[in-house]
């Protein structure tokens, strides 16, 4: 293996969802957005719903995108875990699915936006984040 | 030889129907089990990882822990989250659990307002009904292969009560899954969050940086260790759910099978008995002439 390599394992309850060498990883952070790099300071911190991009080590060219739903990262002499309640690669992801999830959301927002229940609308707005997350990482095949 | 020919032959084809249910059920049981045992492996890399990094950022500074739920409180009043199955037919997987939890609360309470109960499955829930015990929240009709969607109701639940300060720990009781012939009753501590037991394993000496701070990321990480645990625990549970149901399935599959045998042999003598009669009958009659 070489110098400038890490691995990326991102976790969740339904199993290993990627397990691959990376040379870049940007994610975004509660803090904000991060650039990860091989032999990076042992860090950890919480993600955001949004999407990770990783660069990886066989081609230039070559970025696999995953969408993750919060979560922690933790970089550990260059193996970055992230464990999530729930992450899909691009190539994984349903569109039709999260296209029905986000029109779900929608209308569970305006239902609760008019009845004005906060918690509902806090929970109904992270679940439109999620959906547009997913469709957002879609995009890029 | 009481029965006659023909309720015997109802008999045996009645029980030859039953076994072919059960035989069925056994198959289903047999299938579910090992979806069950592979699922919970996947969640097994989760748990451990979620351990870990919790470890890591828990063991990264000697502060005590200011966090409400690693917070040990005076314990006036204790949860007991108990995991049954919904359905019968699963032999003794139900009255195991329910037994151990009955006599552990008779062991450590003398007053009813010293424990409450969250009863997971409809046996558990109807069980403490009806002995008037006070249940603060029960959820039915959990799939086979619950996802950590449908679970995270119930471990919100918990960890909200426990914040709320309804009760002052919380034990998790469930049949754990040894193999597809054993399981056995276990009680687990969840809430407060303790890292005591793991002494051996050696702190990790790393420093890490923390992003935005530790209080933050520690509100962020502990929800999701207990809900990791809890749901761990469901799985474990639901494992050891379908291998009760299977080893149940097949003892009556086999049992039927011995009734068959008994019933046949029973047929046959009766058979032999009318026959034998009848010949008696004709000699008789034959005779008389």
């Amino acid at each position: 293996m070489s110098e400038n390599v890490m691995t990326l394992q991102v976790i969740t309850p339904a199993g290993v969802v990627y397990d691959h060498h990376a040379n870049y990883i940007t994610a975004r952070t509660t803090n904000g957005e991060i650039g990860i790099l091989p032999n990076m300071i042992s860090t950890i911190a919480g993600l955001e719903i949004d999407e990770l991009k990783v660069r990886r080590p066989d081609d230039e060219t070559h970025v696999d995108y995953i969408a993750v739903n919060g979560g922690i990262i933790e970089i550990k002499d260059s193996l970055v875990t992230i464990v999530a309640d729930s992450a899909e690669r691009n190539r994984d992801i349903d569109v039709s699915r999260a296209e029905r999830a986000k029109i779900r959301a929608e209308k569970a927002l305006e239902v609760a936006k008019a009845e004005k229940k906060s918690d509902e609308i806090k929970r109904v707005e992270v679940a439109l984040h999620r959906a547009l997350n997913r469709l957002n990482v879609s995009s890029h095949n | 030889m009481g029965a006659s020919l023909n309720e015997i032959k109802t008999k045996i084809a009645s029980t030859k129907k039953t076994s072919q249910i059960t035989g069925a059920m056994q198959m289903v049981s047999a299938a579910k089990l090992q979806k069950a045992e592979s699922h919970a492996k996947a969640f097994q890399t989760y748990a451990e990882k979620v351990r870990k990094i919790t470890t890591d950022l828990v063991s990264s500074d000697n502060e005590p822990a200011k966090n409400p739920m690693m917070i040990k409180r005076e314990v006036k009043k204790t949860g007991y989250l108990v995991i049954t199955s919904d359905r019968g037919l699963v032999g003794g997987y139900n009255s195991n659990i329910l037994k151990s939890v009955i006599s552990n609360i008779r062991k450590r309470h003398t007053n009813e307002s010293e424990y409450t109960i969250l009863a997971l499955g409809g046996t558990g829930a109807d069980f403490f009904k009806a002995r008037n015990v006070k249940v603060s929240y029960v959820l039915r009709g959990l799939s086979d292969q619950p996802t950590f969607e449908e679970v995270r109701a119930i471990v919100t639940e918990a960890v909200e009560e426990y914040q709320a300060e309804e009760f002052d720990e919380l034990y998790v009781c469930y049949n754990h899954h040894v193999n597809s012939l054993v399981s056995e009753a276990r009680m687990e501590k969840m809430l407060p969050i303790s890292f005591d037991e793991k002494g051996d394993e050696k702190a990790s000496l790393v420093t890490f940086e923390l992003e935005p701070d530790r209080e933050t990321i520690l509100n962020q990480l502990l929800p999701q260790y207990a809900e990791s645990m809890i749901y761990g625990s469901i799985v474990d549970a639901k494992t050891a759910e379908h291998a009760a149901g299977m080893t149940a399935m097949r003892t009556a599959t086999d049992n039927a099978h011995s009734v068959i045998n008994d019933l046949t042999i029973q047929y046959n003598r009766a058979r032999q008995a009318s026959i034998t009669q009848e010949i008696t009958e004709i000699v008789a009659g034959a005779s008389a002439l």
